[in-house]
């Protein structure tokens, strides 16, 4: 029976052309030009195309990314059959994907968000449609349905591959391609639409005069608690649900949570894990802008008021994504060498370094040549832009490319398969409990919570003496 | 064996800790982050209250708040060239054109064609700007005009920015006789808010009346901004105001936000008003720093009449373009505790703002809609407020 790409990323083989860090190397300048060159005929203000309006850019990059998403974890590639995966020439592979890619991603926002939601259901998802309000320019018309558009696309980033992640592609793990694929695609649809209604939907309602307030909920239902009311807090709760997502899957290999061993149980808490560390994360991004640049103040403009706060929490969440799906994608996910939790503890403190690195450097440096402006909250600074494009062109790279130039890919054989099976449940059998490893347990308790306390205690004196914009 | 024993502990307390680690940090980030115990490690400020001393009264009238007259226009010029990162001396607007078409120009060129006119032959000048320009007849501009009463009942007059177009603001100031006054030196400076173009292009039309004024510019202006001043044929005093707090006169102080602004502008000068027995007035040209900010920098900095925000004049910068978003609620929610008690905005402030504003219940001064200001929700072209 044809297989189409089931188990495609697993069953590969991928062997570097050269020893050493040359094919990393390789494929970073390979994808940083392509970057680039792309950037500026897409998104870049002084460019080509100039999307980087900033909303319509931001639309393309995440519809970009979850349809890739889609195509890869929920169909495994269908309808391309396994042989064309197997054997075609990287290159063409990565094209014809890419092109296949950007035709689902037009009908999706143009055939059924524009064309069917915005004409017959809700006008603010078509531009030709709300231009029609009195007072409203098209520029801002269109802008408004992109902002709409594509906080659609952030959630079903988080969504769609959660469900395969932390609930394992179940009830329908059994079914073949397409059917596997297709109950997954309209299960976290439905989901996405849920979590759109209840989260972005109050947002759009308050952008009309007067509010909307008998078609959403006005004042949306977050005000107290996020201190505005605007959804940009929930643009960054649901950016740090995907980024965990994709923490989990890469660099923690879904640790600690694969220790569960009731399917069920260890489904769900994956699942609602990712919210709990997600959150975690979204309070603790708020508190660091409060902790570096003093209290938000609500009704001011950029960088104090709560609502470009808590964008940020999104945008820099996404500046953790960047170097965990490096060392996952071109660095062999290392360290390997140790225990499990060993591991991933080290792979999470070189990306946090990373991450805190390319922050610095990105607000510093990227205004040189993106065609952005200077400064932390310019209207026109975008950072989750260029950084989801980014990954939008390894995860072409090493999904569709299988990470040529760099490497090359051979199907693994049976045997590869099986003891690449029996080595990940010896990884986690290896984790047991026994007394030391309870001292082990609390004893790091007690370190993280101190590890906390000393960030929060030193960050403002450290942020003072590194100055990013000078 | 126990050397093998010893191994296996160490190495599972090492797997217990490295996990433990991460617990550790996730639950003390989710627990304490937002929870109200953090706001203990907030530092608390002491106010400055630097005394500024006080006057008696304000009286200010709107020279024109009408900065360009049809806003399709001015957003679609801006997106043709480029969008709002452009450097706004590259639009080939008026006054600055070259010929050359949309996005375009350079400083060099347009002042070029127009220099020799500057600044008393304005008419001249403004037939080289109609040949020359995109949408010469769209630009308007901003400014207005503070009479300031002291305590001891002695009246001193300025003016806070200049406006765009020469021959809008020409009408405007012959309208308003800011001419004869300028002729006979009765005002005795001229403020500029920032260097955009609605507020600042339409200099020569103050000097061609008054080229000794004195002018006060805030920090930050580029390198063509400031060889405009030369090219305008100024032959008054010039200071640039450093970022922070500049005190004028008993009771009127100016303050410098480092501001970037759209349009490849930095910097905002903004204008506080100590009124006796009233409380603070700020008048503003666009207000890019924000009200809030405005208004908290008040708080922190200086002393005024019982501890009271009383009004406001000018732009606020919200929906210049009648565009909306939530966190501009989250301003119109606001605003309200600051407790103003008269507010006298247009401009940039945006007329779907001013409404909102009403709905809330603000005390919003309302105007007559004349000489092309759009609408009576705000102060419009010609209209007066005083405070005090
Ligand atoms: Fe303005
Ligand atoms: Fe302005």
């Amino acid at each position: 029976m044809e297989r189409y790409g089931t188990n495609y990323l697993e069953e590969r083989k991928l062997i570097k052309r050269w020893s050493g860090p040359i094919p990393a190397l390789l494929n970073l300048l390979f994808t940083l030009i392509v970057f680039y060159a792309t950037w500026w005929f897409f998104h870049d203000p002084r460019g080509v195309m100039r999307m980087y309006t900033p909303n319509v850019g931001y639309m393309y990059t995440c519809w970009w990314l979850i349809v890739m998403i889609w195509i890869v974890y929920l169909f495994n590639f269908w309808p391309f059959k396994r042989k064309w995966l197997e054997n075609t020439h990287p290159l063409t592979k990565g094209l014809v994907l890419c092109a296949f890619s950007f035709g689902v991603l037009y009908v999706m926002i143009n055939g059924f968000f524009e064309g069917i939601l915005g004409n017959f259901g809700l006008a603010y998802f078509n531009p030709d449609q709300l231009v029609k309000l009195p007072g409203i320019t098209e520029f801002f018309a269109v802008e408004y349905s992109c902002l709409a558009i594509l906080m659609f696309a952030a959630i079903a980033a988080w969504i769609s591959p959660a469900w395969v992640i932390a609930m394992e592609e179940e009830p329908w793990s059994k079914l073949p391609q397409p059917a596997k694929g297709f109950s997954l695609f309209i299960c976290t649809f439905f989901l996405s639409t849920i979590v759109y209604f209840v989260t972005m939907h109050p947002h759009m309602g308050i952008l009309y005069h007067p509010w909307q307030s008998f078609t959403s909920i006005a004042p949306p239902y977050w005000e107290g608690f996020a201190d505005t009311v605007s959804g940009n807090f929930h643009m960054a709760w649901i950016m740090c649900c995907t980024v965990v997502v994709w923490l989990l899957e890469t660099i923690w290999q879904r640790y600690p949570f694969n220790l569960i061993r009731n399917p069920w149980l260890r489904r769900i808490a994956t699942f609602f894990g990712i919210i709990v560390i997600a959150f975690a994360m979204h309070f603790f991004l708020y508190f660091v802008q409060e902790l570096t640049w003093g209290e938000a103040i609500r009704g001011t403009r950029r960088a104090f008021a709560p609502d470009w706060r808590w964008l940020h929490v999104a945008e820099m969440a996404i500046f953790f994504l960047v170097p965990a799906l490096f060392l996952n994608f071109y660095c062999g996910n290392w360290p390997r060498k140790f225990s499990m939790p060993v591991n991933v503890l080290i792979r999470t403190v070189i990306t946090l370094v990373a991450a805190v690195t390319l922050y610095i450097m990105y607000y510093k440096t990227s205004h040189l040549f993106l065609g952005t402006q200077k400064g932390f909250s310019h209207p026109q600074q975008f950072p989750m832009i260029p950084l989801i494009w980014l990954v939008n062109i390894w995860l072409a790279n090493n999904w569709f490319m299988d990470n040529w130039p760099g490497w090359k890919m051979v199907p693994k054989t049976v045997e590869e398969i099986e003891a690449d099976h029996v080595a990940r449940q010896a990884e986690i059998d290896d984790v047991r409990w026994s007394p030391s490893l309870g001292a082990g347990l609390g004893m790091g308790v007690l370190a993280g919570v101190a590890f906390y306390a000393i960030t929060i205690y030193a960050l403002p004196g450290l942020y003072a003496a590194i100055d990013i914009l000078k | 064996m126990s050397i093998d024993k010893k191994e296996v502990k160490r190495r599972d307390f090492l797997k217990g800790a490295a996990t433990g680690v991460g617990v550790g940090v996730f639950a003390a980030m989710g627990m304490y982050s937002y929870s109200d115990a953090r706001k203990e490690l907030f530092p608390q400020k002491e106010r400055k209250k630097k005394d500024i001393g006080v006057c008696k009264s304000i009286h200010v009238t709107n020279i024109s708040e009408t900065s360009w007259f049809d806003n399709a226009t001015l957003i679609g010029d801006i997106k043709k060239s480029g969008g709002l990162l452009v450097n706004q001396y590259d639009y080939n607007w008026p006054p600055f054109g070259n010929g050359q078409g949309l996005g375009k120009g350079s400083y060099k060129d347009g002042m070029a064609k127009i220099k020799e006119f500057l600044p008393d032959r304005l008419d001249e000048a403004w037939d080289v700007i109609l040949e020359n320009c995109i949408h010469p007849d769209n630009p308007g501009g901003y400014s207005c005009l503070i009479e300031m009463e002291e305590m001891d009942g002695n009246k001193r007059k300025f003016l806070l920015d200049t406006g765009w177009s020469y021959k809008w603001m020409d009408e405007c100031f012959k309208r308003e006789g800011i001419d004869t006054m300028l002729r006979n030196k009765e005002i005795e400076a001229l403020f500029i808010s920032h260097e955009h173009f609605d507020h600042y292009w339409g200099l020569p039309v103050t000097l061609q009346y008054d080229p000794e004024i004195t002018i006060y510019i805030p920090e930050g202006f580029y390198e063509e901004g400031l060889q405009y001043i030369k090219d305008c044929g100024h032959k008054g005093e010039v200071h640039v105001v450093k970022n922070g707090l500049f005190e004028v006169a008993p009771g009127f102080a100016t303050y410098v936000f480092p501001v970037p602004i759209i349009c490849r502008v930095y910097g905002e000068q903004s204008l506080y008003f100590n009124i006796a027995g009233k409380g603070l007035v700020s008048v503003t040209g666009c207000c890019h720093q924000g009200i809030i900010r405005f208004a908290e920098t008040a708080y922190q900095e200086i002393a005024y009449e019982n501890d009271n925000f009383h009004g406001i004049y000018g732009g606020l910068h919200i929906s210049p373009f009648e565009d909306w978003d939530p966190k501009y609620d989250d301003l119109v929610i606001s605003l309200g505790k600051y407790g103003f008690e008269r507010i006298g905005c247009n401009h940039c402030t945006g007329v779907l703002c001013a409404k909102k504003f009403i709905n809330a219940g603000y005390p919003v001064v309302e105007g007559t809609a004349q000489f092309r200001s759009k609408d009576t929700a705000y102060l419009g072209n010609g209209d007066t407020i005083t405070f005090g």
